[in-house]
């Protein structure tokens, strides 16, 4: 393998000093190849690594050539960027030139005399990227969760990063060095305590109505709600999607694995819906037990124009277990209607979607019952 | 492999056969001077060579083994004693490829400048920008570079570079002329290709129409370059730009050389503190459900620019975010052309930072109009929407947000106090606004459309 030849760092600068200004032949020694000095690895951007690096040049008063070359690696080359630090007054880069069939440039430095400066450059580097994972243990009333986040750096872009400073848009920066095909797993948020709240989700075009006609068991999801609130001990900032796992502590010392979610970015203010698996100790059975057409409108050949329809739904709750539990219900009715009566209150999330917060107490039932209009259905 | 374009003189006694000419000279380049265009593969070559000529008839070979050189567009001008030497004839000798033969008649002899021009493709520039915004991403340093690539085929060494920023029109393609087996083809056999007699003088007719500018500064600018002493401090070149007809002309200072196989970036300008507009915007039927962000600024002189056209081209964006200049990688975007005075958005990509999220309330039918047989001809719907709208950025923002309606007749009752809506076309309105930092707003407004017959009413 041709990777197995560059042991060490493969991406190399190196100076050439020129005697003359005349052209490509003029490549005489080398003076010096300096070496890679800070390096960052920014990681805010999720589709693309950052990489700064700082090196110091032995710059000769006038012109100075550096070749910057890379091998076995994927950089961008139209993001390589210099940024001179220490004299930018005095050191100026004239061009930059690209090598036929190499992954190389050149920049021509001029500087008005002869000195170290202290250069930083810039580049984007594939295949080297990160992930987050949460992992919350809840406790065993499932009220709170012990929060905490990891960063997992991984790099495969070719390169050895001997020690480098790894930052994120936020949160505090890691001194880490990673190695070519290394993958490095840091904690970067540790929240402590977070409330949750733990909600049982049954949606009409989602869940079976009727769970008596199918023959295995119906479960309804469950989900943990995490607020990102300073409330909540988070809320500094928004947290990054990336696959959660929850564990509940046993009582016996140990945990256990509840289940695991994908979640999404979750901005400051707003809630995370952990999704841990679906319970059996709560049922649901939905039936539609008015639908009618009233109000009918006919043309004078007799055919119905216009009309609307009466429909109740009753969806019973039965609650298996040994606490309370909050159904989160949601509703879907299509078209234009009017509630004609509902025995709870419901919040409308959009035209045709309402939900409903149910509390069923333990060992106990609930039934809702929704009278609505569809109106001004055309034929 | 290094490719040589080389030019032989040849003398020529009258009446000798070609069979038995002597090599008298290889004249190197005085000075080459490259046009190049980026709109097609193309580039105007002028190089002047001096020659020694004898009085009475001369041959001079040129020939261009390994290039792109189109044979077509060769011409060889007297750059002196212009009426007392005449470029009569240029063959194109059987079995050979690559090849021109010049026969000139001359009433002077000794040495003579002469100016050879062509067209190579091969040659190529684009445009390229880095842009690092401000910390507080208010204002941005723009960078604009030019990179030229040479995969001519020839070296071409200490070079006046130009550089045509605009489109020009040109119906065969040079590599297509440089690579026929004959120079104009041939008669007699059916050619698939795509040729076109007369149109080897459009794109000539533009370089000559610069051909009075061009001759003024050959010469002025033929040893201007002075050797300079080393370690002396030297600044980028400039790029000088003008305008000339429908093109703009960048000029780079001094020569350069870009030997085949090779691509140079020279800055072309550095503006600092360009003040930017972070735009947000929104609209389902071409973004999506996702916020695209836009890097907004115009090119006039309110925002440091303004000169010349930017030529079109790649964005790199990076913000600063410390006053070390450490840098933060923003994105990209390709722009077009930008003429002055205009504004641009640079489209930076789908963000999630920025959330709009417009849900549809409420919907209800009205109005219903019936025909004397009972069936309906006319009604209205109203639909309240919501749009939710969330900056989880540190910065201000401004977001618009275009509604397309799908129907020509309508009207929008906006509830609450944020947002009045722009009409932008028969059926398209755009809310425009501002939030402050970490803001959230909530847009509310109820469209009604009219249909069938409630249509006419409106």
């Amino acid at each position: 393998m041709k990777k197995n030849m560059y042991l060490k760092s493969v991406i190399m600068l190196s100076m050439f000093c020129f005697l003359s200004l005349s052209v490509a032949e003029a490549r005489i020694k080398l003076v010096a190849l300096p070496k890679r000095a800070d390096t960052i690895i920014r990681l805010d951007n999720p589709q693309f690594t950052l990489i700064e690096e700082e090196r110091v040049l032995t710059l000769q008063q006038g012109l100075n050539k550096v070749d910057f070359s890379w091998n076995g690696v994927s950089i961008d080359p139209d993001s390589i960027r210099i940024d001179i630090l220490s004299h930018s007054d005095q050191v100026t880069l004239l061009n930059v030139s690209y090598p036929p069939n190499e992954n190389a440039l050149v920049w021509e430095i001029s500087s008005a005399g002869a000195r170290e400066e202290k250069i930083r450059v810039s580049y984007l580097l594939s295949n080297i990227d990160r992930l987050i994972t949460y992992k919350s243990v809840a406790d065993k009333a499932e009220t709170q969760v012990n929060f905490k986040s990891h960063l997992i750096l991984r790099n495969f872009s070719g390169e050895d990063f001997a020690n480098a400073k790894v930052l994120l848009d936020y949160g505090e920066s890691f001194e880490e060095g990673i190695r070519h095909e290394e993958t490095k797993q840091l904690l970067f948020l540790k929240a402590g305590t977070v409330p949750i709240e733990k909600v049982w989700q049954w949606d009409s075009k989602k869940q079976i109505w009727d769970p008596e006609e199918v023959d295995q068991n119906v479960g309804i999801p469950v989900h943990y709600r995490i607020t990102n609130t300073t409330d909540s001990n988070l809320g500094q900032n928004a947290l990054w999607n990336g696959k959660m796992r929850v564990f509940q502590l046993d009582g016996h010392g140990s945990t256990i694995l509840l289940g695991e979610d994908a979640v999404d970015l979750t901005p400051v203010g707003e809630d995370m819906e952990v999704y841990i698996g679906d319970s059996r100790d709560l049922v649901v059975t939905q039936r539609k037990m008015v639908d009618k057409q009233t109000n009918i409108r006919r043309n004078t050949s007799g055919r119905v124009v216009l009309y609307d329809n009466e429909e109740q739904v009753t969806a019973k709750i039965e609650n298996f277990k040994d606490t309370n539990a909050k159904l989160k219900m949601v509703q879907h009715i299509p078209g234009e209607w009017d509630m004609h009566s509902c025995n709870f209150e419901y919040k409308k999330e959009n035209a045709n979607t309402i939900e409903f917060e149910i509390d069923v107490p333990a060992q106990g039932k609930a039934e809702l019952v929704m009278h609505y209009f569809r109106r001004n259905i055309r034929n | 492999m290094k490719v040589k374009l080389f030019f032989l003189v040849f003398l020529l006694v009258p009446g000798v056969s070609l069979a038995k000419v002597d090599l008298v000279t290889l004249p190197q380049r005085d000075h080459v001077q490259l046009t190049i265009y980026n709109s097609a593969d193309l580039t105007l070559i002028k190089e002047s060579r001096s020659l020694t000529l004898k009085e009475g008839f001369n041959d001079l070979q040129f020939s261009w083994v390994n290039t792109l050189i189109d044979p077509t567009s060769l011409e060889m001008l007297p750059l002196a004693n212009a009426d007392q030497i005449d470029v009569q004839s240029l063959t194109y000798p059987p079995l050979l490829k690559n090849v021109g033969l010049w026969h000139i008649r001359s009433s002077v002899s000794g040495q003579v400048p002469f100016e050879i021009s062509y067209l190579t493709s091969g040659l190529s520039w684009r445009a390229f920008y880095l842009g690092t915004l401000d910390p507080d991403e208010q204002e941005m340093r723009l960078q604009g570079f030019v990179r030229v690539q040479n995969n001519s085929g020839e070296d071409y060494e200490k070079a006046q570079v130009r550089l045509i920023v605009g489109t020009v029109h040109v119906i065969d393609q040079i590599s297509f002329l440089a690579n026929r087996q004959h120079p104009y083809g041939s008669p007699g056999i059916i050619n698939f290709e795509r040729e076109h007699w007369g149109g080897g003088e459009d794109y000539d007719a533009d370089a000559l129409d610069m051909k009075d500018a061009i001759d003024e500064t050959f010469y002025a600018l033929a040893d201007a370059e002075s050797f300079r002493e080393e370690g002396e401090m030297r600044t980028p070149k400039k790029i000088i730009k003008e305008g000339l007809s429908e093109y703009f002309l960048y000029t780079i200072e001094g020569r350069e050389t870009v030997p085949n196989g090779w691509a140079k970036r020279m800055p072309s300008f550095d503006v600092e503190k360009i003040p930017v507009v972070n735009l947000y915007k929104y609209e389902e039927e071409r973004y999506g459900s996702q916020v695209v962000r836009f890097l907004s600024f115009k090119n006039d002189e309110d925002h440091q620019l303004g000169e010349t056209p930017i030529p079109g081209g790649m964005l790199k964006v990076f913000r600063q975010v410390d006053q070390e200049k450490h840098l933060s990688y923003e994105g990209q975007s390709g722009f077009k052309y930008i003429p002055v005075d205009e504004e641009v958005e640079l489209n930076m990509g789908g963000v999630q930072n920025v959330i709009v999220e417009p849900t549809l309330m409420d919907y209800q039918s009205a109005n219903y109009m019936f025909d004397r047989y009972g069936n309906i001809i006319g009604w209205d719907e109203i639909r309240e929407y919501k749009i939710k709208l969330k900056n989880t950025r540190p910065i201000p923002v401004k977001v618009e947000i275009k509604r397309n309606i799908h129907n020509s007749k309508w009207a929008i009752q906006n509830q609450g106090d944020v947002g009045t809506y722009e009409k932008i076309d028969a059926d398209t309105v755009q809310y425009t606004i501002h939030l402050t930092e970490r803001e959230n707003k909530e847009i509310v407004y109820a469209l009604t459309t009219f249909h069938g017959r409630r249509a006419d009413y409106q």
